[in-house]
């Protein structure tokens, strides 16, 4: 339980710091009413229809404050497609001109911009096996890179220019099944960065003042909801891990009390061959440790089984993404879990294990 | 000669649940001479166990001292008190007493293990003294494999294997039958006579008085009858 809850906890929470990170902004502009829907596309791919004119990002740019803007427009999701290299894609342009998000991890990892007919895609997308190109709309994509992943829907994101979408949009009227439904024109998002020293909550309600049909977040107010929803899922998960471990460590004593009383007369028969009262305190805490190691073995394997391989049932039911640990991560959280175990089973065997070894050996031996 | 055990004023009180307290001991006074066999009869509830276990550091009296081999066992600390009934003490309790999960082999040499040294010839011991209780052949068996009898035998060789001075038995043969009560007073008896080992029995049995040197009778927690007894060792 204990490490089961630290996964989800971490996760959700080093979840929502990498999304905030990726989006390399300052200030997250969207249509005003659209900030839970944009989290929730971001976060967990779920569906949104946020549009807003194209002039905003000018309107932006201009507010007193703002350093840099830099739109992106949500395409579309194909779920379960031939095209499509997981379960459910999702596409996004950006603006290769005025676009600091992606730029800076093209110039490093490339040393070059994206191309038309280029793309670069999140942890989970690849190119399908037997073909070289991600075909989409009728339109074939270089597959260039892969972002480092988060834990979220950006995961399965696939970033191109605002060029290589509306070439794809062209080619979709007459190559796919379905025209793409791009609206030209039109963004979903501005990404902003403010000038240095500049308060980055003033000047989002300055783009809000300043364009009211848009609503301008702090980006690190952005998730603000989702954020909640952990804590408030973290708040019921400790309360539930507390009595867990309070019911156990009870459990555990009444079951080391049962033991050293079945156990009384071979201890009295022990002591009276010469063990000492700490070789019975030392072999009734062994026990307990070797059983706590056991146990705590037992359920970290059992907590790795349920992340790993019920991830995305937690993160539909819990309503958060993820994050899962690395390799080194889970080892030392697995070692702090035994940790845990060893203490309350310390804690739970010391009072009978005392009582056991202090007990003289002649009523020990007493039927 | 400075007795192998000595009990001077010793008492032993029990709390009962009326928190009346119940006299198990009173006003014992008592010398076991080394080499001596000493039979301590008695009634039951007369406190021959009791005076067993207090003698031997088992028990805690409410008053009076206890010296084993000159040594006050209770002015010490109760690490070196189970070192010193390791080193000079082996008992044959009534009850089964053997360890289950361990081998024959591994029971006889378990005051081996808490004596803190080193006996590399441990497992040679006792398989010799599994031989002298006549279970040589089975030092790999099991206790549950055992008669009551057989590990009886086997709890004999386990108080011998440390080479004590002092053999305490309570009731060592009261659920045996009289062939197997007979086989293990024998090897009382050689062990007395070959090894001049002092043993300690309790027993209700009055047949077994004669295989002693010395007998003591209880009653309501006390010395009632101190004398040397003419039919030593069974003779």
């Amino acid at each position: 339980m204990v490490l089961t809850t630290v996964i989800i906890s971490r996760g959700g929470q080093d979840s929502l710091r990498l999304a905030r990170e990726r989006l390399g902004a300052d200030v997250v502009v969207v249509p005003r009413g659209s900030v839970t829907g944009v989290e929730g596309a971001l976060l967990l791919g779920n569906a949104t229809n946020t549009y807003m004119p194209r002039g905003v990002v000018d309107r932006i740019t201009a507010v007193p404050g703002v350093a840099q803007a830099s739109s992106q427009l949500y395409l579309t999701s194909m779920a379960n497609s031939s095209c499509c290299s997981v379960s459910t894609m999702f596409m996004f342009a950006f603006d290769p001109v005025t676009d600091f998000t992606v730029e800076p991890w093209l110039q490093e990892k490339l040393g070059h911009d994206l191309q038309v007919g280029q793309a670069v895609g999140g942890a989970d997308v690849f190119v399908p096996e037997g073909q070289d190109k991600i075909k989409l709309y009728g339109y074939d994509f270089d597959l260039v890179g892969n972002l480092e992943r988060t834990g979220t829907n950006l995961d399965q994101t696939l970033f191109m220019t605002f060029p290589s979408a509306y070439a794809m949009q062209e080619i979709s009227k007459t190559k796919a099944k379905m025209a793409l439904p791009l609206l030209t024109d039109t963004v979903s998002s501005v990404l902003v960065k403010v000038d240095q020293g500049a308060d980055r909550t003033q000047v989002a309600q300055a783009i809000t003042d300043a364009v009211p049909e848009v609503q301008a977040v702090p980006a690190a107010e952005m998730f603000g909801s989702y954020g909640d929803q952990i804590s408030g899922v973290l708040r019921t998960l400790v309360v539930i891990v507390v009595l867990t471990v309070a019911l156990s460590l009870a459990l555990m004593a009444v079951i080391f009390l049962m033991s050293v009383h079945d156990r009384r007369r071979q201890i009295g028969v022990l002591r009276a061959l010469g063990a000492t009262q700490r070789f019975v305190m030392l072999a009734y805490m062994t026990e307990a440790s070797v059983l706590a190691v056991a146990g705590g073995l037992a359920g970290a394997v059992l907590a790795v089984v349920v992340v790993y391989f019920f991830h995305d049932l937690l993160v539909s039911a819990l309503g958060f993404t993820i994050l899962l640990p690395s390799v080194l991560s889970m080892i030392v959280l697995v070692v702090v879990g035994l940790l845990v175990a060893l203490v309350v089973a310390a804690a739970a065997a010391i009072v009978p294990a005392l009582r056991a070894s202090r007990e003289e050996p002649a009523v020990s031996m007493r039927e | 000669m400075t007795a192998a055990v000595s009990l001077r004023g010793i008492g032993k009180s029990y709390s009962g649940k009326d928190a009346a307290s119940f006299a198990a001991l009173h006003d014992v006074d008592l010398d076991i001479e080394t080499n001596e066999f000493l039979v301590i009869t008695g009634r039951s509830g007369c406190g021959k166990t009791t005076l067993l276990n207090v003698a031997s550091g088992l028990a805690t009296p409410t008053s009076g001292t206890v010296t084993v081999d000159g040594v006050d066992i209770w002015s010490i600390s109760d690490a070196e008190r189970s070192g010193l009934r390791n080193r000079t003490m082996g008992f044959v309790f009534q009850f089964p007493s053997l360890i289950p999960g361990l081998s024959l082999e591994q029971n006889v040499m378990l005051p081996l293990e808490f004596s803190g040294v080193e006996h590399e010839d441990g497992p040679q011991r006792a398989r010799e003294l599994l031989d002298l209780v006549g279970l040589g052949h089975r030092t790999e068996a099991l206790p549950r494999e055992l008669s009551a009898g057989q590990q009886q035998r086997v709890v004999v060789a386990r108080a011998l294997v440390n080479r004590p001075t002092l053999l305490l038995a309570d009731e060592p043969s009261s659920d045996l039958d009289e062939e197997t009560e007979d086989e293990i007073m024998q090897i009382f008896s050689r062990v007395h006579s070959e090894q001049r080992l002092t043993i300690a029995m309790v027993t209700h049995a009055r047949n077994l008085i004669p295989f002693g040197t010395r007998h003591l009778e209880m009653g309501d927690g006390t010395v009632r009858a101190d004398g040397a007894d003419p039919g030593a060792n069974g003779d």
